[in-house]
C-alpha cells in the first residue's frame, strides 16, 4: 500500500477526520473562551471583561470551597494506579483467554456483566461491602476497586481485538528458532501488541481520571477531583472551572509534544548507532 | 478538600488569648479555658461531610485558629451526603444533612443525638427548630418541619419526638426561606403569586428544582395558587392529591412551560445568568451570584408565602472520648457567632441570631436581618460589594421572611408513591 | 506496524495451528530432561489460570460480592423513613407492572439505537481512516493521543459548558446568527432529546473507534492486494473483505457503547435539562431517596436486559472464536 498515490478517498476522510476532532474539541472551545472571565464573569456568555484573573486564582489562591490541589493528586494517583493494574491484569486475561480453560465462559460473561452494572449500584455496594466488613473505604481501596470493575472490562475487550486473528505463526516460527514462552512473549508478542497496550493504558487512566458515580460511595473521607467539583457546584461557582479545563488541555499538550521530540531524538540516536 | 491549616509557629494559646482580646467574644471565653486541657498533647481532627453551601474552608480555617482543632472538610451534593451518612458510618465525624432528609437518615442510627445540656446556646437557637414556632402565636408550617425532627425520645432513640426532649437530632447550621428568582428585564410583567410561572408567556422560560422531597413542594405552591386543588396537608399529601399534583406538572411540562430543572446551585445561576429561564425556583444566595455578574435579578417575594428549607449538623455515632467532647466544643464555637455572621452575609440565616448579630456591623445587621435599607455598601463574605448603598433586601426582614413560610421540604407518609409519580413526570 | 507487516512476509505461514502447549519444540528437546520437560507441560497447562487469576480475584471481591448485596436487597421491604431485611417481590412487581418503567425503557432504548448507530458511522470511517490511511504508528498514536485529550477535562466542567455553547445566548447561536444563516436562537439544540444524543456521541464514539482500529490493523494487507489484483473495487473490498473481518471490533465497541448508554443517568439529567428519563436515572432518583430496594430491583432487570442484548450481539458475533 505504501507506493500507492493518495486517492479522492483520503483526502474525504481526512476532511471527515477533522470534523470529527473539531466536534470533539467543540465544548473545549466554550470553556477556552470562557477561561478568561473577567473577575466579575459568570460561567456562561456574555463575557464581562477579560482577563487572566481565574489562572491566578486556580494557581495561587484558595477556593471558597474545595482543594483543587489534593483532589487532583488523589485523581492523578488513583488514575495512574488504574492505569498499570488495568494494563497488567487486561493483558494477562487477555493472554489466558487464547487458549481453552475452565470456566472461561462464566469469566467472561461476568466480565460484560461488570459494564453493565450501572455505576452507581456498583458504588453502593461496595461501598456498603466495605461497611459490613468493617473496613474503611478509602479513594486508594475501594475506589481503586469499583474503578477497576470499570476499566478492566475495557481492557480485556480491547485485548479480544488485539489478539482477534493474532497470526499465532509469529510465536511458532520463534519457538522454532529455540526460544522459551517468556523470550517469544517479550520478544515477539510485545513489541506487536505494544502500541494497543500504550492504547490500554491510556483508556484506563482516562476512564478513571474522570469517573464519578463510581467514586462517590467509595472515595471516603476524601474527594478524587471529579467529586470535587460538583460539590464546588453546590455553591457559587466560578469561571475557575474553566481555567482549570484550559490549563487541563494545554498541559496534556505540551506532554505529547515533549513526548514526540523525546520520541524523534532517540530514533536520531538509534539512527546515527546503527549507521556508525 | 481537606483544610489543614497550620499555627505557624504561634503557640495555640497565644492565638487564641489573641483571637479571644481582638473579637472581644465573651462566647468564646469558656471555650478557650477548657480547650488546651484536653488538646494540648493531643491534636483533633474532625472530619465533615456537607454540601457547598456551608462547608466551607474559611470556616474550617477559623475553626484551627480559635480551638486548634483540624476541620477536613468534604464538600458533596446533597444526595451523596445522606448516602454516605447512611452507608458509610466510619468515613465521618461530623454530618451537614438537609432536615427533611434527616427524616429519613436518623433512623439508620448512625448518628447520635446531641445532649443540650452541652449545648451552650441551646436556648439561644431560633425556636423555629425548637418548638416549631418562630413566635409564640404563629402556626407551625407544613411539611418536614425541622422541629418534627429536630429531637429524639432518648440517647439512643431513634424515634422522633413530638415535642422537645433532652436530644437533639441536629444542631441548625442554615436555613432560608425560597420563592422565585426572576429576571426583571426579561419577565416585563409583575409578579405576585407562585402561578405567575404558569404564564404562556414565559413558555419555555422557566425552571423548578429536580430533587423530588423539594421540587413537589414548588409544584405544590404553584398547584394551590393556580386554585388546581386544595390540599389538606401539603406536607403530607394522600395519594388523590400527588396523582393531581403531577398530573397537573405533566400537562404543564408536555405543554412546554419548562425549559430545564436544576439540581445544584450552580446550575440554577447558569440558567439564569446565560438567558435560558427568566423566572425560577431559586435560593438567595443563588440570586446575589447572578446579580453579582452584573445581570439584574431579583428574588421575589410571594403572596402565597414562602417555601422553606434547614439544615444542620449531626454527630456520628461512633464518637467517643475526646473526639466527642471536640465535637460538642465545635459545635458551640459554630454557634458562638463568627459562623453565625458568615453565613447571614451570604444571605443565608443561621441558628443564634444574638451571637452573629455581635459578629456583624449594625449596618449589616439592619440591611440582612431588618430589612433596612443599606447605608454603606454590603459587602459579601469575601469582600465584595453585593449591595449599595440604599438597598433593600428582596422579601425584607427576617421576621417577614421567616414569619411567612407556607411549607417546608418534606418527606412524606407516601413517599414511595410520590417517588413513582415523580419519575413518571420525568419520563412524560 | 511496519514491523510487522514485514514480519509477515518473512516469517514462513503454517499449514495447521498446534496448540502451544502440545507443540514443545524438537531443536530443544534433545537433551531435555522427562521431569523438566512434563514441569513445563504442567505449567503451560496452568498457564491459563493463573493468567486469568488476578481478573478473576478482582471482579470476586468488587462485582460478585456488591452484585449480590444488591439481588438480596431487591427483595427487601421499605417505607418512607426505613429500609426493612425481608423476602418480598413488591419491589419487581412495582418496577415491572409500571408502565413508567416501560416508557422509560422505551425512551432509553430510542437514546442507544440512535447512538449506536451515529457512534458506529463515525467511529468505523475515523478508525478506517487511522488503520489504513495513516502510515505511520507513530502518527497513529499521535491522532489517538489528540482525540483523547479532550476526556482529561473533567467531564462535569464539558457538561457545564455544553450550556454556553449550544445555549439560546450560546456560542453556536450567537455564530449561526452573525452568519445570517438563521434569525432566531434555535432552541432545541439545549436540553433536548438533539443535546442527549449530541454529547452521547461526542462521549462515546471513541469507545467504538478503538476496538474497530485494532481489528483493522490486524487485518493482513495481503487479503486487500489479493483482492485488487483479483480486481475487486474499493466497495467490493470494503463490503467483502474488510467490513467482515472488523465484526469482531465492530461487536466490542458496540458492547461499550450499548452499555454505556444504558446505564447512563449523568448525560441524560444534565443535557435534558432533567426533562428525560432513562433507566439509570430512574434508579439514581430511588437511591437519592435511600430507596434502596426499589433501585436494586430496578438494576437486576436492568442487568437481566442489557446481557440480553449483548448475547443478541453475541451471537451474531462471536468475538471469542477467533481469538
Amino acid at each position: 500500500m505504501n507506493s500507492e498515490k493518495r486517492g479522492l478517498g483520503f483526502y474525504v476522510l481526512t476532511a471527515f477526520f477533522v470534523l470529527f476532532v473539531l466536534f470533539l474539541y467543540g465544548p473545549l472551545t466554550t470553556i477556552f473562551i470562557l477561561s478568561f472571565q473577567g473577575p466579575n464573569g459568570g460561567l456562561t456568555f456574555p463575557m464581562n471583561g477579560s482577563s487572566v484573573h481565574w489562572f491566578k486564582n486556580l494557581l495561587f489562591e484558595q477556593q471558597a470551597v474545595g482543594d483543587f490541589g489534593g483532589a487532583f493528586t488523589r485523581s492523578l494517583l488513583l488514575g495512574l494506579m488504574t492505569m498499570v493494574a488495568t494494563v497488567v491484569v487486561s493483558l494477562l486475561a487477555g493472554l489466558a483467554f487464547r487458549r481453552r480453560f475452565l470456566g472461561s465462559g462464566p469469566l467472561f460473561y461476568l466480565t460484560i456483566a461488570s459494564l453493565i452494572v450501572p455505576s452507581i449500584l456498583i458504588s453502593l455496594g461496595i461501598g456498603l461491602a466495605f461497611q459490613v466488613f468493617g473496613l474503611n473505604p478509602a479513594w486508594y481501596s475501594s475506589a481503586f476497586g469499583a474503578h477497576l470493575t470499570w476499566t478492566l472490562p475495557f481492557g480485556l475487550l480491547i485485548m479480544f481485538a488485539v489478539f482477534n486473528r493474532f497470526n499465532p505463526s509469529y510465536e511458532e516460527a520463534a519457538r522454532d528458532l529455540g526460544a522459551t514462552s517468556w523470550q517469544t512473549f517479550a520478544h515477539v508478542v510485545l513489541p506487536i501488541i505494544l502500541p494497543s497496550l500504550v492504547g490500554v493504558g491510556l483508556f484506563g487512566f482516562t476512564l478513571s481520571y474522570d469517573e464519578f458515580a463510581r467514586t462517590l460511595m467509595t472515595a471516603g473521607t476524601f474527594n478524587t477531583l471529579p467529586l470535587e467539583i460538583y460539590g464546588m457546584t453546590t455553591n457559587v461557582t466560578t469561571p475557575v472551572l474553566y481555567a482549570l479545563g484550559t490549563v487541563t488541555t494545554v498541559f496534556s499538550m505540551a506532554i505529547i509534544v515533549v513526548a514526540l521530540i523525546a520520541i524523534a531524538v532517540l530514533r536520531k540516536r538509534r539512527a546515527r548507532k546503527v549507521a556508525g | 478538600m481537606t483544610k489543614k491549616t497550620t499555627s505557624k509557629g504561634v503557640s495555640r494559646r497565644q492565638l487564641l488569648k489573641g483571637a479571644a482580646a481582638a473579637g472581644g467574644l465573651a462566647a468564646g471565653a469558656g471555650v478557650v479555658t477548657g480547650f488546651p486541657t484536653i488538646w494540648a498533647q493531643n491534636p483533633i481532627t474532625l472530619r465533615q461531610f456537607g454540601t457547598g453551601v456551608s462547608n466551607i474552608n474559611a470556616i474550617a480555617e477559623k475553626c484551627k485558629a480559635d480551638l486548634g482543632i483540624t476541620l477536613q472538610m468534604t464538600a458533596l451534593d446533597s444526595d451523596a451526603v445522606s448516602q454516605r451518612v447512611v452507608t458509610q458510618a466510619n468515613s465521618f465525624d461530623i454530618a451537614d444533612i438537609e432536615y427533611w432528609i434527616c427524616k429519613k437518615v436518623f433512623p439508620a442510627g448512625t448518628l447520635q443525638p446531641m445532649d443540650v445540656k452541652k449545648i451552650k446556646y441551646y436556648d439561644d437557637i431560633v425556636p423555629i427548630f425548637t418548638t416549631g414556632k418562630l413566635t409564640p402565636e404563629s402556626k407551625i408550617a407544613q411539611g418536614t418541619a425541622p422541629n418534627t425532627v429536630g429531637f429524639v425520645e432518648g440517647p439512643d432513640s431513634k424515634t422522633f419526638a413530638k415535642s422537645p426532649t433532652q436530644w437533639m437530632t441536629l444542631i441548625p447550621t442554615i436555613y432560608n426561606a425560597d420563592t422565585f428568582g426572576i429576571r426583571p428585564d426579561l419577565v416585563g410583567r409583575p409578579i405576585k403569586n407562585w402561578k405567575d410561572i404558569l404564564d404562556p408567556a414565559f413558555k419555555g422560560k422557566t425552571s423548578i428544582l429536580n430533587i423530588p422531597s423539594i421540587g413537589i413542594m414548588d409544584a405544590a405552591m404553584i398547584c394551590e395558587s393556580a386554585g388546581v386543588i386544595k390540599y389538606g396537608d401539603k406536607g403530607n399529601m394522600t395519594k388523590a392529591e400527588i396523582d393531581t399534583t403531577i398530573d397537573f406538572l405533566i400537562k404543564t411540562k408536555k405543554a412546554g412551560q419548562f425549559r430545564a430543572f436544576w439540581k445544584t446551585f450552580d446550575e440554577s445561576v447558569n440558567l439564569m445568568a446565560s438567558g435560558e429561564v427568566v423566572i425560577q425556583s431559586m435560593w438567595s444566595p443563588a440570586v446575589a451570584a447572578v446579580r453579582s455578574k452584573g445581570i439584574p435579578c431579583v428574588y421575589q417575594p410571594l403572596e402565597e408565602g414562602y417555601r422553606a428549607w434547614g439544615g444542620g449538623l449531626g454527630m456520628a455515632k461512633h464518637l467517643k472520648g475526646a473526639q466527642l467532647d471536640a465535637a460538642y466544643e465545635y459545635i458551640n464555637w459554630y454557634l458562638s457567632g463568627w459562623v453565625g455572621a458568615y453565613l447571614n452575609r451570604q444571605g443565608y440565616y443561621s441558628a443564634v441570631l444574638s451571637t452573629a448579630e455581635k459578629n456583624m456591623t449594625p449596618d449589616e445587621w439592619a440591611f440582612w436581618m431588618l430589612g433596612q435599607p443599606a447605608k454603606a455598601d454590603i459587602l459579601s463574605p469575601e469582600g465584595k460589594v453585593m449591595y449599595t448603598v440604599g438597598a433593600v433586601r428582596d422579601g425584607g426582614s427576617f421576621k417577614e421572611r421567616m414569619g411567612a413560610v407556607a411549607c417546608w421540604n418534606s418527606v412524606m407518609d407516601e413517599d414511595r408513591y410520590m417517588v413513582r409519580r415523580w419519575n413518571e413526570f420525568i419520563a412524560a | 506496524m511496519s514491523t510487522e507487516k514485514s514480519g509477515v512476509r518473512g516469517l514462513p505461514h503454517r499449514e495447521t495451528v498446534h496448540p502451544p502447549s502440545l507443540h514443545p519444540s524438537p531443536r530443544r528437546g534433545e537433551g531435555a530432561e522427562a521431569l523438566h520437560r512434563n514441569a513445563r507441560m504442567t505449567l503451560s497447562r496452568l498457564a491459563p489460570y493463573l493468567q486469568a487469576t488476578p481478573l478473576t480475584l478482582i471482579l470476586a471481591a468488587f462485582l460478585v460480592l456488591p452484585i449480590a448485596t444488591i439481588a438480596m436487597v431487591s427483595f427487601w421491604d421499605y417505607d418512607s423513613i426505613q429500609i426493612f431485611p425481608a423476602f418480598v417481590f413488591t419491589n419487581y412487581e412495582e418496577t415491572i407492572t409500571s408502565p413508567v418503567t416501560w416508557n422509560t425503557y422505551i425512551n432509553t432504548f430510542k437514546y442507544t439505537l440512535i447512538v449506536w448507530a451515529l457512534t458506529l458511522l463515525i467511529g468505523f470511517w475515523v478508525a478506517y481512516y487511522l488503520a489504513f490511511h495513516i502510515r505511520s504508528t507513530t502518527m497513529q498514536m499521535l491522532l489517538f493521543l489528540i482525540c483523547t485529550i479532550p476526556f482529561l477535562t473533567s467531564n462535569i466542567i464539558r457538561m457545564i459548558s455544553w450550556i454556553p455553547f449550544l445555549g439560546r445566548n450560546g456560542l453556536l447561536n450567537q455564530t449561526l446568527m452573525t452568519m445570517g444563516i438563521i434569525d432566531q436562537p434555535l432552541e432545541f439544540l439545549l436540553f433536548s432529546d438533539f443535546s442527549v444524543v449530541l454529547a452521547m456521541v461526542h462521549l462515546y464514539t471513541l469507545f467504538m473507534v478503538t476496538p474497530i482500529f485494532n481489528t483493522l490493523m490486524r487485518i493482513d494487507r495481503a487479503l486487500i492486494e489479493a483482492a485488487r489484483d483479483a480486481g475487486a473495487n474499493g466497495w467490493q473490498i470494503l463490503t467483502n473483505v474488510i467490513i467482515p473481518l472488523a465484526k469482531p471490533g465492530i461487536a466490542i465497541g458496540s458492547i461499550f457503547v450499548v452499555t454505556l448508554v444504558m446505564g447512563d443517568f449523568i448525560t441524560v439529567r444534565f443535557m435534558s435539562g432533567g426533562q428525560s428519563a432513562s433507566v439509570g436515572l430512574m434508579m439514581a432518583n430511588q437511591i437519592a431517596l435511600l430507596q434502596y430496594p426499589a433501585a436494586a430491583a430496578n438494576a437486576v432487570i436492568l442487568l437481566i436486559i442489557v446481557l440480553m442484548l449483548v448475547g443478541g450481539i453475541l451471537r451474531v458475533v462471536n468475538i471469542r472464536k477467533e481469538l
